[in-house]
């Protein structure tokens, strides 16, 4: 077990590795500029799987290698490692460590950019307000308007949506969007998305609480703008014109 | 809890083969202690507040209180009676274990007391009286006086003066029943002023942490019993006792915490 | 070895079993009380598959019949199965044996130890019997956990029975371990299996009481009144939440670490190697895990409402916890290099996990990225995680640990053919149920979810995980009669049947006599439990 196998391990696992970091960046520069989280996550999600997937790989190749080489031939053989030389012993542990750690950081660093996209809401964003309870949500527009287990929100427009609950924890999942945050007694919380084009979604519960926790969902219904401020129009409460501020487009 | 204190009195195995070796060894007391203790303490809390029903929580308490008394007092008997002393040199390392993970239980009451401190608008919450500050004075002079007479008492078991070490252990006994007397008055003047676990989060940190830390004092006490009772018949073990003062002197320093950031800080 | 068998085998005697102090009898109770809740547990899984047949009801239209099966199948398969089985059931039978000693350091708390446990598995069974059982999973979060009026009480006092069983084990073990090791077995030559348990018994005694303060302080706020978690009264769930996963996630490493160590076991002995980079594996891989394990816990809280900052630095922690598994997993696959492998079932199971620990680890990596995980977060993807790395991969270490140890256990051998079909039925049933089930999370399907009207389009695949669970139950099955066929009809096992140069297979009889040894066990200056080729 000598240098020269600490060599060839360093090779056998950096090479992949400092590739498939190249490739993304390349691909990274050629390709588009994300507008939404929700991109910016599949694209991510991508990077990562092809990240693990190829450690994996590589982890169960040189297994089932190593597995079929060294079955037992003879009844009494025995195996035949030595002990390691302490600087072997080291570099079996120093060098994955930075390899390991080298893609650790790699994707930490990644994914702050995401993180930060996920947790700033742009400036022109419309607000709904969404309050959880045992087993619904309420959904409270700018304009005066309440809805039940539906929200209805205009296309082309970052959407927040502050969350809250009047009960136990609940969760804002859209699983379309890739967004969902708790909703906790007693603070409030927010999350946006970015509806590029008109359609329906669900969104629904994640977070245990109780008995109608599967039955817990609304419909997330993006409109055109003009059909949404339509609905706004007809639906708003009698004698209030003004919209508030933030409201309809 | 603290039962395993009593292990160390317990003997096994021979140090040479023979054929008392060949046996299995066995003990009644353990599955009667759990038997107990299932009894005590889940079952009885369980038909008092989920199914209020006082009646089998008393029939609970009654089946399970009975039975882990029992239970230690059986243990602490066979112990002695155990000429292999198996187990002895080994509770001087098990109690600091035991201790540590003893002390993490209030590393977590303090973490929820403090979190919960340092979000409030402003401290102490409404609706808390004033809290009384001369009789926690007087339960930590009573608790640290008694951490020094239970010095006192394995001083005197160093000198083979047993009648000596009987004396100071049950003058730290009565120390710990006069602190545990005054967490009972003082717990029953504020529930006279309203100043009940319900009402505001200091109340629910207050009580939970003197509580807790009073349980302790409790089983301390009960420790050093099943060391007082066998003595008074002339039997002791040294390394208990040593065990024993260990725990008592670590219920003391975690009273220093809570007073200090319960009542002063 | 001198055989004195007759004067302690002759005769089985009920007493002489239920108040045993012996270890050895100790670990076979554990045995029995964590492979029951694994039976039953796994019985409440079935139903909650074939509940998932179909969108609506399928075999129950009751939810909370759903949710109770649920909280049952997550609470005893972690503490009541896969914790006891390597701290209590493994732990008892190797310790003493793997360091030359006669017994624990205190055989009556060990006593003490097993009999709390076991009435840990009673409250928890006893909620299919009582009235308003508890509803609330396996992380009881409040406040839906003082709401409900399920018996919130039952779930405090099974954490508290059960955590202050596994302290005393601890207390038990580590003193065990220091203080009665044989003379001449010095550190650097303890089994990994010890080095792992050690590891594991520290977490436990530093995270388990803080889990007590967590459960107690629920049932203080439900059953007393306190406010703790009580939002309206300036109290935060988010402490609860807290102090829970603060032990929970290294709770995952009180079960991933022994389970490796018997894993190091098995490779040792049917590649009759040295364990590749021994102090690179304890000192790098085992107790680098332990010291990471505390620091990483807000990654199951990434979405709870946590400041950005500790959210950020526990990305990193969490990510950085795969340097010392990876390790661990180096060390594993490195014995394989130089042996001689024989595919004996024990080292199938070894073998199986390699593989299975692989897509169980590295679905972790995405869920500690916090973008990732914002859409992952609480869908079956999480599920399916926590499945490879914790049911399926654990369990392959623990069937295959009671293979390995069943001929000195029992006496007995069991049947090659029969173990080798159980294995098969096993791995291509969780592959089946478990690759599928993470796709389904990818997609969206949210977790603890008796029914799903609103995502019809999931069924076919929910179709398919429930068919491959089926599989694995009749791989269960299997095993188990491969076990039972053996007690019946196995032959006499030799003392040492794999060729092991493992102290409790080269110094005693299987199955050994009280006090484990018929001479006090002493080591020469060049023994090695690993010292095939020296
Ligand atoms: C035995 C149990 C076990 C183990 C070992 C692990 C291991 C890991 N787990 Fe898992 N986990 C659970 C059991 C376990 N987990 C359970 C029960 C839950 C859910 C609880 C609940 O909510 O009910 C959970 C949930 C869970 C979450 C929260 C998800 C959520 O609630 O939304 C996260 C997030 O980060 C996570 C991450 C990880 C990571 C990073 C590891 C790492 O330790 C994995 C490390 C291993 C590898 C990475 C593979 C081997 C290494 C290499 C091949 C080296 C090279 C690799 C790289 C450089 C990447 N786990
Ligand atoms: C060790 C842990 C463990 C193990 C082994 C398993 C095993 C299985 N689990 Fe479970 N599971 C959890 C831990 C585990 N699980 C946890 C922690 C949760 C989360 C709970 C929560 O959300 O709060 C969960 C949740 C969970 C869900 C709920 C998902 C949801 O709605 O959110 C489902 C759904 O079907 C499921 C299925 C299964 C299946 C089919 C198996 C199968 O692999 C089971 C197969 C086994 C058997 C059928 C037993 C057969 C046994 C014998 C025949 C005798 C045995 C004896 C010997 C072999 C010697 N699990
Ligand atoms: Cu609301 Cu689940
Ligand atoms: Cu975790």
């Amino acid at each position: 077990m000598g240098k020269r196998s600490v060599k060839r391990l360093v090779g056998l696992f950096s090479t992949p590795i400092i590739f498939l970091s190249s490739l993304v960046y390349a691909a990274k520069m050629a390709g588009p500029e994300y507008t939404t989280p929700s991109e910016g996550w599949d694209e991510l999600w991508r990077e990562l799987m092809i990240d693990i997937v190829v450690i994996g790989v590589i982890f169960a190749i040189v297994t089932t290698y190593l597995l079929i080489k060294y079955r037992r031939k003879s009844p009494n053989e025995t195996g035949s490692a030595t002990k390691l030389k302490p600087i072997a012993a080291f570099g079996w542990v120093l060098i994955p460590v930075f390899i390991f750690m080298a893609d650790d950081i790699y994707l930490g660093l990644e994914n702050l950019i995401h993180w930060r996209d996920f947790r700033n809401v742009p400036q022109n964003a419309y607000t709904v307000e969404a309050t959880g309870r045992m087993w619904g949500y309420e959904i409270k527009y700018p304009e005066g308007i309440t809805t039940q287990n539906e929200m209805r929100v205009p296309v082309g427009r970052p959407i927040q949506v502050t969350l809250q609950s009047s009960d136990v924890i609940h969760t804002m999942f859209i699983p379309d969007y890739r967004v969902k945050w708790d909703m906790l007694p007693g603070t409030v919380h927010y999350l946006w998305f970015y509806p590029k084009e008109a359609g329906e979604h669900v969104f629904t519960c994640t977070e245990f609480c109780g008995v109608l926790h599967s039955g817990m969902y609304g419909k997330l219904i993006v409109m055109p703008v003009d059909a949404f401020n339509k609905w706004v129009d007809e639906n708003k409460p009698k004698g209030e014109n003004k919209p508030k501020e933030g409201g309809a487009v | 809890m603290g039962n395993h204190i009593m292990e160390e009195v317990v003997g096994h195995a021979k140090e040479h083969a023979g054929a008392h070796e060949l046996a299995w060894h066995t003990s009644v007391w353990p599955l009667l202690m759990s038997v107990g203790i299932l009894f005590l303490a889940p079952l009885a809390f369980a038909f008092y507040f989920v199914y209020q029903n006082p009646l089998l929580a008393a029939i609970s308490l009654g089946i399970g209180a009975p039975l882990t008394i029992i239970s230690i007092a059986g243990w602490v008997k066979e112990g002695f009676e155990d000429e292999h002393h198996y187990s002895e040199g080994h509770s001087i390392w098990a109690m600091p274990i035991f201790i540590l993970a003893e002390a993490l239980l209030f590393v977590g009451f303090f973490a929820a007391y403090w979190v919960l401190r340092l979000t409030q608008p402003s401290w102490p919450p409404q609706g808390t009286p004033e809290m009384p500050l001369l009789i926690p004075i007087i339960m930590t002079i009573v608790l640290v006086s008694s951490s020094v007479t239970i010095h006192f008492a394995e001083k005197r078991l160093e000198e083979d003066d047993r009648s000596g070490f009987t004396t100071w252990l049950i003058i730290t006994i009565a120390l710990g029943a006069l602190f545990l007397g005054f967490t009972g008055f003082e717990w029953n003047e504020l529930w006279h002023e309203g100043f009940t676990p319900k009402t505001n989060v200091y109340s629910t940190a207050f009580f939970s942490l003197t509580g807790f830390h009073g349980s302790h004092v409790l089983v301390g006490l009960a420790i050093f019993l099943c060391a007082l009772i066998p003595a008074l018949a002339g039997k002791i073990s040294k390394p208990y006792v040593t065990a024993a003062s260990m725990y008592w002197h670590f219920v003391d320093i975690v009273w220093f915490f809570v007073v200090s950031q319960v009542y002063f800080w | 070895m001198s055989v004195r068998a007759e004067t302690y085998t002759s005769g089985f005697s009920l007493k002489e079993w239920i108040f045993t102090t012996d270890h050895k009898r100790i670990a076979v109770l554990y045995m029995i009380g964590s492979f029951a809740a694994f039976f039953v547990a796994g019985l409440m899984a079935m139903l909650m598959r074939t509940e998932l047949l179909t969108p609506g009801g399928t075999i129950t239209n009751n939810p909370t019949n759903y949710n109770v099966w649920l909280y049952f199948h997550g609470a005893a398969m972690i503490l009541g199965y896969q914790i006891p089985a390597l701290t209590g059931y493994f732990a008892n039978y190797y310790v003493p044996l793997m360091i030359g000693a006669k017994d624990v350091a205190f055989p009556r708390l060990n006593a003490l130890s097993v009999w709390l446990f076991w009435m840990g598995i009673v409250l928890a069974l006893l909620t299919f019997v009582i009235p308003d059982p508890p509803d609330i999973m396996w992380t009881g979060y409040p406040p839906y956990s003082i709401k409900t009026p399920g018996n919130t009480a039952f779930y405090t006092f099974t954490v508290l029975l059960i955590g202050f069983s596994s302290i005393a084990g601890g207390v038990n073990f580590l003193t065990t371990i220091i203080r009665m090791r044989a003379p001449g077995i010095t550190w650097g030559k303890l089994n990994i299996f010890i080095w792992a348990l050690m590891a594991a018994f520290v977490i436990q005694l530093i995270f388990v009481p803080i889990l007590g303060t967590a459960v107690t302080m629920l049932s203080l706020d439900k059953y007393l009144g306190t406010n703790y978690f009580n939002a309206a009264m300036g109290g935060s769930p988010l402490i609860y939440e807290n102090l829970f996963w603060f032990y929970s996630h290294p709770a995952v490493y009180v079960i991933l670490l022994p389970a490796v160590g018997v894993l190091y076991e098995i490779v040792a002995t049917f590649t009759r190697n040295r364990v590749f980079n021994y102090n690179g594996v304890v000192y790098g891989g085992i107790w680098g895990t332990v010291a990471l394990s505390g620091v990483v816990w807000i990654h199951h809280i990434f979405v709870s409402g946590m400041p950005q900052w500790i959210i950020i630095i526990e990305v990193f922690t969490t990510l950085a916890i795969s340097v010392p598994v990876g390790i661990l997993l180096i060390g594993l696959v490195g014995t394989l290099w130089k042996g001689s492998i024989d595919f004996k079932t024990p080292m199938l199971y070894a073998t199986g996990f390699l593989f299975l620990f692989l897509i169980g680890g590295l679905t972790g990596i995405p869920n500690a990225m916090s973008s990732i995980y914002i859409h992952i977060h609480g869908t079956q993807w999480i599920v399916a995680h926590f499945h490879y790395v914790m049911a399926v991969s654990v369990t392959t270490a623990i069937i295959g640990g009671t293979y390995y140890m069943w001929p000195k256990l029992t006496g007995k051998m069991y049947s090659e053919t029969l173990g080798k079909l159980g294995f098969a039925l096993f791995f291509t049933g969780v592959n089946l149920t478990f690759l599928p089930w993470l796709y389904l999370g990818y997609l969206g399907m949210p977790r603890r979810y008796y029914g799903y009207s609103q995502f019809p389009q999931f069924q076919p695949i929910q179709q398919f995980i429930t068919f491959g669970s089926y599989i694995i139950f009749l791989g269960a099955l299997v095993i188990l009669i491969s076990l039972i066929h053996s007690l019946i009809k196995g032959e006499k096992a030799p003392q040492n049947p794999w060729g092991s140069k493992s102290l409790e297979w080269t110094h005693t009889q299987s199955p050994p006599p009280p006090g484990n040894f018929t001479q006090p066990v002493k080591v020469d200056e060049d023994w090695d439990p690993y010292g095939y080729n020296k």
